[in-house]
C-alpha cells in the first residue's frame, strides 16, 4: 500500500497485484498446512476447497485494497482542487479590489478633469461672448451706417429720378407744344423758304422731343402724349421716322390698314423710332433702312432691316437681353445706349416682342411684334374724330361727297352721333350741324333754295366782297395775322367753337395759303348774293377758301 | 392749343414729303390749278396720294386739295408734283375769265350791293 502521488491505473494495478500476491501466498500456505494436517481422506477435497477459498479471498482482498487506494487518491485530488479554488477565489477578490480602486481613481481623475475643463470652458466662453458682443456691436454699428447710407442713396436716387422725370415731362410738354406751334406756323406761312426752315426746326424739335420721351420712359414718367384715337400704321411709321435724324433713308413698305390703339400708339411709335434710329445710325450714311409691315395672326410684325454692321452673337444676345425688358435697373445704361433700354421698357409696358437677327440685306434685322390686343381697325374710330379739319360750315354738307379724310379707307363720317344727337364737327357751329342733319343729302342742300342757302350765299359773297375791297393790302394779309396770339395760348378749336362769340377767337388752323382774293369763288359754283351786306358778322358759315385773315370778324367758323 | 399733341396727327409734314418742302421749278401747280386724277388709288400708296386721287375724280383746285388734306399748300404741291411725275394726275389751268377789268368787277360789285 504505497501512496502514489499520481493516481492512475498502473499504481492501482500494482496495489491490486501486490495485494493479490500477498493474500495468495498466505492463503496457499494456510491451505497447504491444512492439507498437510488433515487426514488423507479429506485431503483432496480439502485441497480443492481451500484453493478455491484462497483464490476468492485473494481476489476480495485485492479488490478491497485497490478500492481503498482509489478512494485515497480521489480524496487527495479533491483536496488539491479545493485548495486551488480557494486560491483562485482569493486572487479574484484581490483583483476585484484592485479594479475597484483603479476605477475609483479614474473616476476621481475624470471628475477633476471635468471640473477643470468646465472652468476653462466657462472662462473661454465668457471671453468669446464678450468678443462676440463687441463684434456684434461693431457690426450693428456698421450695419446701421450702411443702412443709413443705403437709405440716403435711395433717397438721393429717388429724388434724382423724380427730378429727371419731372424735367423730362416738362421737356416733353415743351417739345409737344413747340411742335404744335410749328405745325400751326407751317400752315400759316406760304413762303416755301419759310416752310423749309420751319420743317427743319420741326425735325430738330421732334428729335429733341424723342430724347425727352426716352428720359421720361427710363425714369418711369407717364407717357408724354396720349392719342385720343387709334393711329393708323402709316402714321405710326411716319411718326417714328419723323423723330430720327436719318428719316430720309427710311423706306417703308406697308399696305397694312391696321391701327394701333390710342393709348399704346405713342409707345409703339417711340419704340419704333428707337429701332429705326439704331438701324440708321449703325449703317452707312448712304444706305437705306427698309421697314416692312406684315400682318400675322398674333398681330403685326414690323421688321427693320439695315445693311450696316452685322451684330455678333454676343451683341445679339446683349441686345435681346436689353429689349427683353426684364431689368428695371438703370445701372447698365451708358449715355449713348439709351435706345434699347427704352425699347425694353416700352416693350414690357405694351407687350411688344422684339428680336434681332442677321438681316438678308447684310446688316441687322429687328422684328417687332405688335400684339393683337393693342391693335384695332381704324374704320370704326376714324369717323368720330378722324382728322379734324377746320372746314367751314358752308362746305360742311358737302364733304361727305368728296370726303378726303387722311385715312382713305374710312367711310363717310356720320353726321349724327351715336345717340342720334347732332354731332358738331370741329370748326362748325352747332346750328350748322343741325342744318346738316336736317338735310343729310349734301348735294340737295347745296342746290335747294331756302333761307339757309340764301344766308350761306350771302355770307360767301360778303367774304368775297370784303376780300376784294382792300385790294392793295391783300399781299400783306399774312402779316396782319402776325399779331395773333401764339397758337399754344390760343383756345383750342373745341373751346373756340363752344365760345358764345366765336368771332373773337383767333383761328389757329387758318391756312395762310388761302387763294388770293377774287380767285376763290371760281373753285366752287354758286355764291350769288341774295342779301345785303352785314350778314358777314353773323355766325353763318362762310366759304372755306374765301375768308382771309384780314377779316377776323367774318372769320367765324374756320 | 391748350391740349397740344392730343388732337393733331403724329406724322410730321417732312415725313410726308421725305423732307422736300419745295416743288420743282417747272411745277405746273399754283393755287387755282385744277387737278384731275388719271387713275384710281392703288394699295400700298401713300395715304395722301390716295386721298388726292379720290379727291380729284372731279377737277379740284390745289387750294381745295390742300384744305381737304389739311396740309400747307407747299406740301400739297410737292405731293401733286410726285403724282404728276408718275402720270397719275394732270393739271388744268383755269380759263382766263373773260372779264378781267377791275372797274367792271367793281361796278358789278356795287350793283350787287345795291340789290
Amino acid at each position: 500500500m504505497t501512496a502514489p502521488t499520481h493516481p492512475g491505473d498502473r499504481p492501482s494495478l500494482r496495489t491490486f497485484v501486490s495485494a493479490l500476491a500477498v493474500t495468495g501466498v498466505l492463503s496457499a500456505l494456510l491451505v497447504c498446512a491444512a492439507v498437510a494436517v488433515a487426514p488423507g481422506s479429506v485431503r483432496t477435497p480439502l485441497a480443492a476447497g481451500g484453493a478455491a477459498a484462497a483464490l476468492l479471498l485473494s481476489a476480495a482482498v485485492a479488490t478491497a485494497a485497490q478500492a481503498r487506494q482509489t478512494a485515497r487518491d480521489a480524496r487527495r485530488r479533491l483536496e488539491s482542487v479545493t485548495q486551488d479554488v480557494g486560491r483562485l477565489l482569493q486572487q479574484q477578490a484581490r483583483t476585484t479590489e484592485e479594479a475597484r480602486r483603479e476605477q475609483q481613481r479614474l473616476i476621481d481623475e475624470l471628475a477633476q478633469q471635468r471640473t477643470e475643463f468646465t472652468e476653462s470652458f466657462t472662462a473661454e466662453r465668457a471671453r468669446l461672448e464678450e468678443e462676440g458682443a463687441r463684434e456684434l456691436d461693431r457690426l450693428r454699428r456698421e450695419n446701421a451706417r450702411l443702412t443709413d447710407e443705403g437709405e440716403r442713396a435711395r433717397r438721393d436716387r429717388a429724388a434724382a429720378i423724380s427730378a429727371t422725370s419731372n424735367t423730362a415731362a416738362r421737356m416733353q410738354a415743351l417739345a409737344t407744344a413747340t411742335l404744335a406751334d410749328l405745325r400751326a406756323m407751317e400752315d400759316r406761312h406760304a413762303d416755301e423758304d419759310v416752310l423749309a426752315d420751319l420743317l427743319h426746326l420741326d425735325h430738330r424739335t421732334a428729335q429733341a422731343g424723342r430724347l425727352a420721351d426716352s428720359i421720361a420712359v427710363l425714369t418711369g414718367a407717364r407717357s408724354g402724349r396720349r392719342w385720343a384715337r387709334p393711329i393708323a400704321m402709316e402714321s405710326i411709321l411716319r411718326g417714328a421716322m419723323g423723330r430720327i435724324a436719318g428719316y430720309r433713308r427710311v423706306r417703308v413698305h406697308s399696305v397694312s390698314e391696321t391701327a394701333v390703339a390710342g393709348h399704346a400708339a405713342e409707345g409703339v411709335m417711340h419704340a419704333l423710332a428707337e429701332l429705326l434710329d439704331n438701324a440708321a445710325n449703325f449703317s452707312p450714311p448712304t444706305a437705306e433702312v427698309h421697314v416692312y409691315v406684315e400682318e400675322v395672326p398674333a398681330g403685326i410684325i414690323v421688321s427693320v432691316e439695315d445693311s450696316g454692321l452685322v451684330m455678333g452673337e454676343v451683341q445679339l444676345r446683349r441686345a435681346e437681353r436689353a429689349v427683353a425688358g426684364d431689368t428695371a435697373e438703370l445701372g447698365g445704361l451708358t449715355g449713348t445706349r439709351l435706345g434699347l433700354a427704352v425699347v425694353g421698357r416700352l416693350a414690357r409696358k405694351h407687350g411688344l416682342k422684339v428680336s434681332f437677327r442677321p438681316s438678308a440685306r447684310g446688316g441687322t434685322g429687328v422684328l417687332m411684334l405688335v400684339p393683337q390686343d393693342i391693335l384695332t381697325s381704324p374704320a370704326p374710330a376714324a369717323p368720330a374724330v378722324a382728322a379734324p379739319r377746320p372746314e367751314s360750315a358752308a362746305s360742311a354738307p358737302s364733304p361727305d361727297a368728296v370726303d378726303a379724310a387722311p385715312a382713305p379707307e374710312t367711310t363717310a363720317p356720320p353726321e349724327e352721333g351715336p345717340a342720334g344727337l347732332p354731332k358738331r364737327r370741329r370748326g362748325r357751329t352747332l346750328a350748322a350741324a343741325e342744318r346738316g342733319r336736317s338735310a343729310p343729302d349734301g348735294a340737295a342742300s347745296r342746290t335747294a333754295p331756302g333761307t339757309d342757302e340764301g344766308k350761306t350765299r350771302a355770307a360767301r359773297f360778303s367774304s368775297f366782297r370784303q376780300a376784294v375791297r382792300p385790294a392793295a393790302p391783300a399781299a400783306a394779309a399774312p402779316s396782319q395775322d402776325g399779331p395773333a396770339p401764339e397758337p399754344s395760348h390760343a383756345p383750342a378749336p373745341d373751346d373756340r367753337a363752344l365760345a358764345p362769340d366765336p368771332a373773337q377767337a383767333p383761328a389757329p388752323h387758318d391756312r395762310a395759303a388761302v387763294p388770293p382774293p377774287g380767285t376763290a369763288p371760281d373753285s366752287r359754283p354758286g355764291g350769288h348774293p341774295s342779301s345785303g351786306a352785314g350778314e358777314h358778322s353773323s355766325p353763318a358759315p362762310s366759304h372755306p377758301h374765301t375768308h382771309t385773315h384780314t377779316h377776323p370778324e367774318g372769320d367765324t367758323t374756320s | 392749343m391748350n391740349r397740344p399733341g392730343r388732337d393733331d396727327a403724329p406724322d410730321r409734314l417732312y415725313t410726308i414729303t421725305q423732307g422736300r418742302s419745295r416743288s420743282s421749278p417747272d411745277d405746273p401747280f399754283d393755287l387755282v390749278t385744277l387737278v384731275v386724277a388719271e387713275s384710281d388709288p392703288v394699295a400700298g400708296m401713300q395715304s395722301e396720294h390716295a386721298a388726292i386721287l379720290k379727291l380729284t375724280r372731279f377737277p379740284t383746285s390745289v387750294a381745295e386739295i390742300a384744305a381737304e388734306l389739311r396740309l400747307p399748300v407747299g406740301i400739297t404741291k410737292v405731293l401733286l408734283s410726285d403724282l404728276s411725275a408718275a402720270g397719275r394726275v394732270s393739271a388744268r389751268h383755269p380759263r382766263r375769265p373773260a372779264i378781267t377789268d377791275p372797274d367792271i368787277l367793281e361796278q358789278v360789285l356795287v350793283g350787287l350791293r345795291n340789290l
